[in-house]
């Protein structure tokens, strides 16, 4: 049975995989409780965790409930593994020198 | 999917509760022991071991504060005492503590016609006279709390609190959406609840904006989160590792972003009526009300009692021990690890929504552990004593 992960709206570009996931395994997508197209998943993804669902490039903005939960670090393809290695709050950036 | 075979009964709209002189209705009838200052903490914690039906709630502070963070202190306590679940009130004060004195604060919750006694350590003769006179004037309070039975109240009377604490990727579908069924339905049936954590309104403020009922409300959030990064900013760091936390991203929570806009599930579609301060008491207006408080789990559930809520629904995605010592606090999971690893003190399991429950069938079994607890059931962590989270969030340094 094809794994399952969940986008929350239209527009996201994320969705959650409700169960782990293993690299080059098959995702089968799902909005409001249907299914829709089928994705491989690139890297290993924990329970729970985001899978891209549309590609980025670096500095795109991420969106998830169909807002923005910040930036790409870098190009993001569809099956990737969406985490705090490519993508990064627009918020409380106190380190950035320009803030 | 769950197929139902039976037609669910249907929601109950009442729940019983001890009123109050002031129309306030408690789901508890405690007597609390609230010290005024650090130095009164021991005495409390004595008193509450030799008497049943007790609780007390004590803190590091109450000295050696600049004026505006004491008098955080003091409003914060005076709420706890004014709070309905607390019965009737004994307050335990060490020395004179200027600004933060027992006599004032047992003044402003006696304008809640409940009883009120405060006790001075030094003026007793000392901590084992004023163990002795605090615990016989309790024991005489108990006596008539006791005495005293519950009645039906509709649930316009509820005023239930939202938080949310380690947090992961499961909140924002699952926990946090059965929250936000429950909020819906007590504001539909004329009641109240409370969402607090601005750090958490961070990335959501527009949501939260269109759902108030004056374009000022709106304006009020987005200052209030703007304060709250600016003092992050000011601290010089990435406000992550802090926000969200390391467990936070463990759970898979990326950005503090992402964080909010789970987080702001809890709220449900309800209209927000008015925005308030720390710790200050909730208006009476039937609807979603917004309390100014940190992200930190104990600091925000103490202003949210502070703010009169009676029960609080804590969903969390990593399993919590976390609870209020007067407010009931009941805490909810949908993490099917999480709600192995911390059954101990998980009061209600919605994990199956990853199974294919519909939202409103978890949400309604969270909404009758609400109006039970609500009713005089106890948490798990009530009856463990897990009394663990009074923390008044502080607005100065210790002088």
């Amino acid at each position: 049975m094809a794994k399952v992960a969940m986008i929350i709206d239209k527009t996201d570009h994320v969705a959650t995989c409700i169960s782990a996931v293993k690299r080059g395994e098959t995702v089968e997508l799902m909005r409001d409780g249907r299914k829709s197209k089928k994705i491989k998943a690139k890297q290993n993804i924990p329970f729970a965790h985001k899978i891209c669902v549309k590609g980025m490039k670096k500095g795109d903005q991420c969106l998830k409930y169909g807002l923005s939960i910040g930036s790409a670090s870098k190009d993001i393809q569809v099956g990737d593994y969406i985490h705090i290695h490519n993508l990064e709050s627009n918020r409380g950036r106190g380190d950035l020198e320009n803030n | 999917m769950a197929r139902r075979k039976t037609p669910a009964p249907r929601l109950r709209k009442t729940w019983f509760a001890f009123p109050r002189e002031n129309g306030d209705v408690g789901a508890r009838n405690y007597l609390l022991l609230l010290s005024g200052t650090l130095y009164a903490n021991p005495t409390c914690e004595r008193v509450t071991r030799t008497l049943r039906h007790s609780v007390a709630i004590t803190h590091p502070l109450g000295r050696c504060q600049i004026a505006p963070d004491l008098k955080r202190t003091f409003d914060t306590l005076v709420a706890h005492g004014q709070n309905a679940n607390a019965g009737a009130v004994i307050v335990i004060d060490h020395h004179r503590e200027e600004g933060c004195t027992a006599d004032e604060i047992a003044h402003e919750i006696a304008k809640t016609g409940k009883r009120v006694e405060a006790v001075n350590i030094r003026l007793s003769g000392g901590a084992i006279e004023a163990t002795a006179q605090v615990t016989r004037i309790g024991m005489e309070m108990i006596r008539e709390l006791t005495n005293e039975r519950r009645r039906e109240v509709p649930v316009s009377k509820l005023l239930l609190g939202l938080n949310c604490g380690t947090s992961d990727t499961t909140s924002g579908i699952s926990h946090n959406k059965a929250t936000g069924w429950v909020t819906d339905q007590v504001i539909k049936l004329g009641g109240r609840a409370l969402l607090a954590e601005t750090t958490e309104m961070m990335g959501g403020e527009d949501v939260l904006a269109a759902k108030c009922v004056r374009p000022a409300l709106g304006r009020k959030i987005w200052a209030m989160v703007s304060k709250m990064e600016a003092d992050i900013l000011a601290c010089g760091v990435d406000l992550r590792g802090s926000q969200p936390t390391g467990d936070n991203i463990e759970g898979g929570l990326s950005t503090i972003e992402e964080k909010s806009l789970g987080a702001i599930q809890k709220a449900g579609s309800a209209p927000i009526v008015d925005v308030i301060p720390y710790a200050q008491r909730a208006k009476r207006i039937p609807g979603l009300h917004v309390m100014d408080t940190p992200g930190h789990g104990g600091e925000s559930i103490t202003g949210i009692a502070g703010g009169g809520a009676q029960v609080l629904i804590f969903s969390t995605g990593g399993g919590h021990t976390i609870n209020h010592p007067l407010m009931s606090t009941l805490r909810i999971t949908g993490n099917p690890v999480s709600a192995k690893l911390q059954r101990d003190t998980l009061d209600v399991d919605v994990t199956d929504i990853f199974t294919g429950t519909p939202i409103e069938v978890a949400g309604r079994r969270v909404y009758d552990e609400v109006i039970d607890v609500a009713s005089g059931k106890m948490t798990k962590a009530e009856i463990l004593h897990e009394d663990n989270a009074f923390a008044i969030t502080r607005v100065g340094p210790s002088v």
